[in-house]
């Protein structure tokens, strides 16, 4: 029983709930968005906004932020796709685009705890110079051409699954218990609560913030991947203005951006509902342009009235507190009579 | 007299005046007074909202949600002067409040509602633009072309010139007047700066921190709402998507400028300078042959290498005037 209450008043399973009460409503509307075809669909369709979710709660567990990852999406999936274009095999691209994202997640790590620049500068004008890097190496072109064989791994299915969602999902998994289970992984959110108390501790908090960095950057680089797999060309503005698309799935998913709070499968739950609002407008039939309005006001919603939770709690847990202290005050006195 | 003078402020006036002399000696025309003050068009949007998100970033926090806000009220002064055929300058006026009041929801939110900036922020420039598109969508106008057809006299606010100087110019030194007072001549400006510093000793004197911080905002929505329609004149046409990529823009002049991101440090004219050198950056890249593409490049690496810069030096004083300086020492 304790367990059951210890699951059902964690944030990710509020997170949880309101995307089934999301299909719930819409599917009272529209039954064919129940159907497991869509919802596999919305999964797929949200595969790389997990990914990036993923790797930014990393940066924002350690109190930090990264919105440098539409940037390094688009310039790696920009370089692998004319790697695959050229001809270049599967794992050369591959490796390449996890090093791109090793390479910029370990320059943006460093400038923020060598340079002590703030990551949301840093970051940003990491985001500007991926951008133009990304227009010069590609001569303002598209990527187009991807060889078929590239294109159909996105269609792969196993037992009627999908394979590239399966390995996302179970790897958040992975990662969700490595973050909350192993001593390490609690490492992130350690430096993101109280970063004195975590030097104190003897957490090397440089070494782990520089790796938040490339963790995050490296997702980036993955997703990328997915990006070109999925779609099957990379214009040059892919992933233009992803980063705050990901940051609100993570903020909706309960990372909170002052760190220390939060796990990868809540943001993985708020990337699906941030991508299935725009299936659901779809089935609603609701015009396309309503988009960003309710996304835009639903996480308003959410974290302003999660913030008042969270005031009304403390606020009661404080008034528990003076009470009992009154009461022990009176059976002091009743004594000392 | 020089002392008084912040030093970044002076590093910034000497870059200034190192640029004019590269570009002017890359290519002659850019010392051409004309069109660098006509180049003001270009980027007083960006200085002016850059202005007041300084306030913004003094009380310690964030305001990212400028650019959506320029794209509203463009489209709200497009909507209302000529579709709903309201007079153009109340229109203006009302486009203008419109910003303000997306900043009072933002400032509200964030200082009552106890919410980190950076997200509401975040949500408002989501909310913001969307709105904008939904406007457009409902009034089914065409989202490329916008809403044009406006009148000569409205384009002249851009356009213009008083005394040979553009309007913009004269918009520009007005609102930086404007902010440089508020912030540093009256007392509503020392108690941002003392908000910023400490928020909870603000408080304890007795000064209104949640209406101070959300003042803020609303001044820095108001100044968005006011770019908004300049921009609409400038281009000539109310489009949803105006100000979309003012957001790294306007972050760059603010931290350039010498204002701290963590709050309590920084100050306007800083910001000024700052806009004024990344507006002649621009103007002078795309004069010296170098592709658009480029700038982008340029105030990435200005933003990140600034910004360097300041914390290091202020890290480097302090440890070099521990080693340097010896600590005095009564001998006897």
């Amino acid at each position: 029983m304790s367990k059951i209450k210890s699951i059902t008043a964690k944030r990710e399973f509020r997170t949880f709930l309101f995307l089934i009460v999301l299909f719930v409503v819409v599917g009272i509307v529209n039954t064919d968005f129940l159907s497991i075809n869509n919802i596999a669909n919305s999964l797929k369709s949200s595969l790389l906004y997990i990914v990036l979710a993923v790797g930014m709660t990393f940066v924002l567990l350690t109190g930090n932020i990264d919105i440098s990852v539409g940037g390094v999406l688009g310039l790696s999936a920009a370089v692998s796709g004319m790697i695959l274009r050229d001809g270049g095999s599967f794992l050369v691209a591959i490796a390449v685009a996890i090093l791109i994202g090793a390479v910029i997640g370990l320059i943006n790590g460093l400038g923020v705890t060598k340079l002590k620049i703030s990551s949301f500068i840093m970051t940003l004008g990491m985001l500007e110079i991926t951008r133009v890097v990304q227009v010069i190496y590609t001569d303002g072109q598209w990527v187009e051409n991807l060889p078929i064989e590239f294109k159909q791994l996105s269609q792969l299915s196993f037992m009627g699954m999908n394979v590239l969602s399966i390995i996302v999902v179970v790897s958040v998994i992975l990662v969700h218990l490595y973050l909350s289970r192993s001593r390490r992984g609690r490492y992130f959110a350690a430096i993101g609560d109280n970063e004195d108390g975590a030097v104190l501790l003897g957490i090397p908090v440089e070494r782990y913030k520089t790796l938040s960095f490339v963790i995050s950057s490296v997702c980036a680089s993955l997703a990328g991947l997915i990006f070109a797999t999925q779609i099957g060309f990379i214009s040059t503005t892919a992933g233009v203005g992803i980063e705050m698309t990901v940051i609100a799935a993570a903020v909706l998913g309960g990372v909170s951006l002052s760190g220390g709070v939060g796990s990868v499968i809540g943001a993985g739950i708020g990337a699906i509902i941030m991508i299935s609002i725009n299936s659901a407008l779809v089935y609603m039939k609701v015009p396309a342009y309503w988009n960003d309005a309710i996304s835009g006001s639903l996480l308003i919603i959410i974290v302003v009235s999660d913030a008042l939770i969270a005031r009304n709690a403390s606020k009661q847990a404080k008034k528990e507190r003076l009470n009992t202290r009154v009461l022990q005050e009176e059976v002091r006195e009743s004594y000392a009579k | 007299m020089l002392s008084k003078i912040p030093k970044w402020n002076l590093v910034l006036v000497v870059v200034l005046i190192a640029e004019i002399i590269v570009f002017g000696l890359m290519n002659p025309r850019f010392w051409n007074i004309s069109i660098l003050l006509n180049s003001f068009n270009d980027f007083v949007g960006i200085a002016i909202i850059g202005f007041f998100v300084t306030f913004v970033v003094i009380t310690g926090g964030i305001d990212i949600s400028g650019g959506s806000i320029i794209g509203l009220t463009s489209v709200v002064l497009g909507l209302l002067s000529q579709i709903l055929g309201l007079n153009i300058w109340l229109a203006v006026l009302l486009a203008i409040l419109v910003g303000g009041l997306c900043g009072l929801l933002n400032g509200v939110l964030i200082a009552y509602g106890n919410v980190q900036a950076m997200v509401i922020t975040l949500g408002g420039m989501l909310l913001y633009s969307g709105v904008a598109v939904v406007l457009v969508g409902v009034s089914g106008v065409s989202a490329y072309e916008g809403i044009a057809g406006f009148s000569e006299q409205f384009s002249k606010l851009a356009y213009g010139k008083v005394l040979g100087i553009p309007h913009s110019v004269i918009l520009f030194l007005i609102m930086f007047a404007i902010a440089y007072i508020l912030l540093h001549l009256t007392r509503f400006g020392r108690f941002i700066y003392l908000t910023g510093i400490n928020q909870n000793a603000a408080d304890y004197s007795g000064i209104d921190t949640r209406k101070i911080i959300t003042s803020t905002y609303v001044l820095s929505g108001l100044s968005a709402g006011v770019a908004g329609v300049m921009l609409t004149s400038y281009l000539g046409s109310a489009r949803a998507d105006f100000g979309s990529e003012y957001l790294m823009p306007i972050l760059t002049v603010v931290v350039l400028g010498g204002t701290l991101i963590t709050g309590g440090k920084g100050g306007v004219v800083g910001t000024a300078l700052a806009s004024i050198i990344v507006g002649f950056l621009q103007v002078g890249l795309q004069m010296g042959g170098m592709s658009t593409q480029y700038i982008g490049l340029a105030t990435g690496l200005l933003l990140i290498i600034s910004v360097a810069f300041l914390g290091i030096s202020s890290d480097f004083k302090s440890n070099f005037k521990k080693i340097v300086v010896p600590k005095k020492i009564n001998w006897r």
